[in-house]
């Protein structure tokens, strides 16, 4: 058995990599969902429409989609969190119909990302 | 994220090195430019100074653009029976729990030690329209506030927007107010360490179980009036109590039946197949390349785990690119229990007591891990550190134990909070 490990405390201040939001997209007008795949287009053309080519090259990963509820969970790089942000709430429209995207949850750690109801 | 060559970070002019400490680990290059950066005052010719010395210094819209909001997270490595180890302490003082997750790897289903703890998790109760004078009634605070430990937080407020209140087991009682109704109330409480230069938010704090908190005080009598009849103030609570001495009155005898109803905490189990875990040595915090993960790491690891995220993707992988962290195994079976609901402390420290006697028979698996998330809309997170919602609520904190009883603990905060002790 390895000998018993020395005590040790470390405080890391804004070091995390990659800040996490659950987002639920609104589709109002009740005609088809869009899939995952279709759902990541659509961020990267949100950032594209504010931010430009350097904004849509931003690594964006959408971790977990459940296409009954249009909600998502993305993962951003920090220094991408504001711009992420910004381009979903600044979007309008998916395929000429109006979208909005609700930001319900962001936090540091994805493990945070849970809704408790009673 | 680029990296800094080291010599850009030694200090000039041969200063004392800052994290020379034992205690202290380095803190990787970016953290640690974060830190000078929010410090904004490091000396010039120091490490700050030939930090910035070295790079083009970014204009303030763009560094802002590039800021994320301010977190804190604290790894601790100890020794689960070490006699000064402080793993229980840090439990203790969490009073509110909504919800706390076990995995353990290489086990399919709840293990014995672990039965009768989850049997016997308790029932709290949600108590409806209770106004807040009667927390300070004297039956009340001698049948539960000075015997054993009491629990009690508003149900469905939010912490930055309306006022909350909570009674914490130490028994104080923790009013979070705006300012119109401070300035109604009439008691005396100290403005929101984190709403900037104009208040909007003020803290009351009542000790319970002062001495000179008697019915015949003065000090009663300016609470009770303030709260019955300056400004009642009404809301749902969710409470419980706990005490290991004799079964005296309980919460539900005490409120009227139509007020009061007990509810257990919601309790799921599932088995994962075929999971990637990361390689984790008890010794290592920061990870060693190759032989083992970060702390780091296995706290986004375990999360990712909690939300059923595909772990396997690709790097050229459209969707998304998250992957297990290197280096790591593959287990055939994984037991996960979640328990969802307003969970004491105490019943905590047993679950982490029953965990760590888990491993006094020879298992598979090299270590599990407890999760516990606290209530984003709590007024405390820690002892009774303030707790404010910017723009998340995390509080929240993750023990791994390993087969030799080392333990690692992260905590978790965000923005509007405090360091954790």
């Amino acid at each position: 058995m390895p000998p018993p490990a020395a005590f040790e405390r470390r405080v890391l201040r804004n070091a995390a990599g990659h800040h996490y939001l659950r987002v639920r997209l609104e589709l109002p007008d009740g005609g088809a969902r869009p899939s995952a795949a279709q759902l990541k287009q659509l961020v990267v053309a949100a950032l594209r429409e504010l931010h430009g080519e350097v904004g849509a090259a931003l690594p964006v990963d959408v971790l977990t989609y459940e296409e009954k509820t249009l909600s998502a969970i993305l993962r951003v790089v920090s220094s991408g969190f504001v711009k992420l942000w910004s381009a979903l709430t600044l979007l309008g429209f998916y395929q000429n119909r109006r979208c909005a995207f609700r930001v319900l949850q962001v936090d540091i750690s994805i493990s945070s990302c849970v809704i408790w109801e009673q | 994220m680029c990296t800094a060559p080291a010599a850009l970070l030694a200090p000039a002019g041969g200063g004392p090195a800052l994290h020379g400490s034992d205690l202290i680990a380095p803190l990787p290059p970016a953290a640690w430019r974060r830190v000078t950066r929010a410090a904004g005052r490091s000396p010039i010719g120091g490490p700050g100074g030939g930090a910035r010395g070295g790079r083009r210094r970014m204009s303030a819209p763009l560094r802002r653009v590039q800021q994320a909001p301010r977190h804190l997270l604290v790894c601790e490595k100890g020794h689960a029976r070490h006699p000064r180890s402080r793993h229980a302490a840090h439990v203790r003082d969490h009073a509110y729990n909504c919800r706390v997750s076990i995995l353990i790897p290489e086990c399919g289903i709840l293990p014995e030690v672990l039965k009768s703890t989850i049997a016997d998790i308790g029932e709290y109760y949600l108590v409806k329209n209770l106004s807040v004078h009667e927390l300070v009634a004297p039956e009340f605070i001698d049948s539960f506030v000075k015997k054993g430990s009491c629990y009690a937080l508003t149900y469905n407020t939010k912490i930055d927007q309306d006022n909350t209140a909570a009674v914490i087991p130490t028994g104080k009682l923790i009013l979070s107010v705006d300012k119109d109704t401070y300035e109604e109330l009439g008691l005396q409480g100290r403005p929101s360490q984190y709403s900037g230069k104009k208040a909007m938010r003020y803290i009351i704090t009542i000790d319970l179980t002062d001495s000179n908190f008697h019915p015949d005080g003065k000090k009663h009598k300016r609470v009770l009036w303030a709260l019955k009849e300056k400004k009642p103030l009404e809301f749902d609570f969710l409470m419980a109590w706990y005490n290991t001495g004799a079964e005296g009155s309980t919460l539900m005898s005490y409120f009227p039946k139509n007020q009061i109803r007990a509810l257990k905490p919601k309790i799921t189990f599932s088995t994962l197949r075929d999971l990637q875990c990361p390689a984790l040595q008890s010794n290592e915090l920061e990870g060693k390349p190759e032989e083992s993960c970060s702390t780091e790491e296995l706290f986004e690891w375990l999360g990712a785990v909690l939300n059923q995220v595909n772990l396997d993707n690709k790097s050229s992988s459209f969707l998304s690119t998250y992957c297990c962290p290197q280096p790591n195994t593959t287990v055939d079976q994984a037991f996960l229990c979640t328990i969802t609901g307003f969970i004491i402390p105490d019943k905590i420290i047993q679950l982490l007591e029953q965990l760590c006697s888990y491993f006094t028979e020879p298992k598979l698996a090299h270590w599990l891990t407890l999760t516990v998330h606290g209530f984003a809309d709590s007024p405390v997170s820690w002892r009774e550190n303030e707790h404010g919602f910017h723009k998340g609520g995390e509080n929240l904190y993750n023990f791994v134990v390993f087969r030799n009883l080392d333990y690692w603990l992260q905590m978790a905060v965000g923005t509007n909070d405090d360091c954790p002790p």
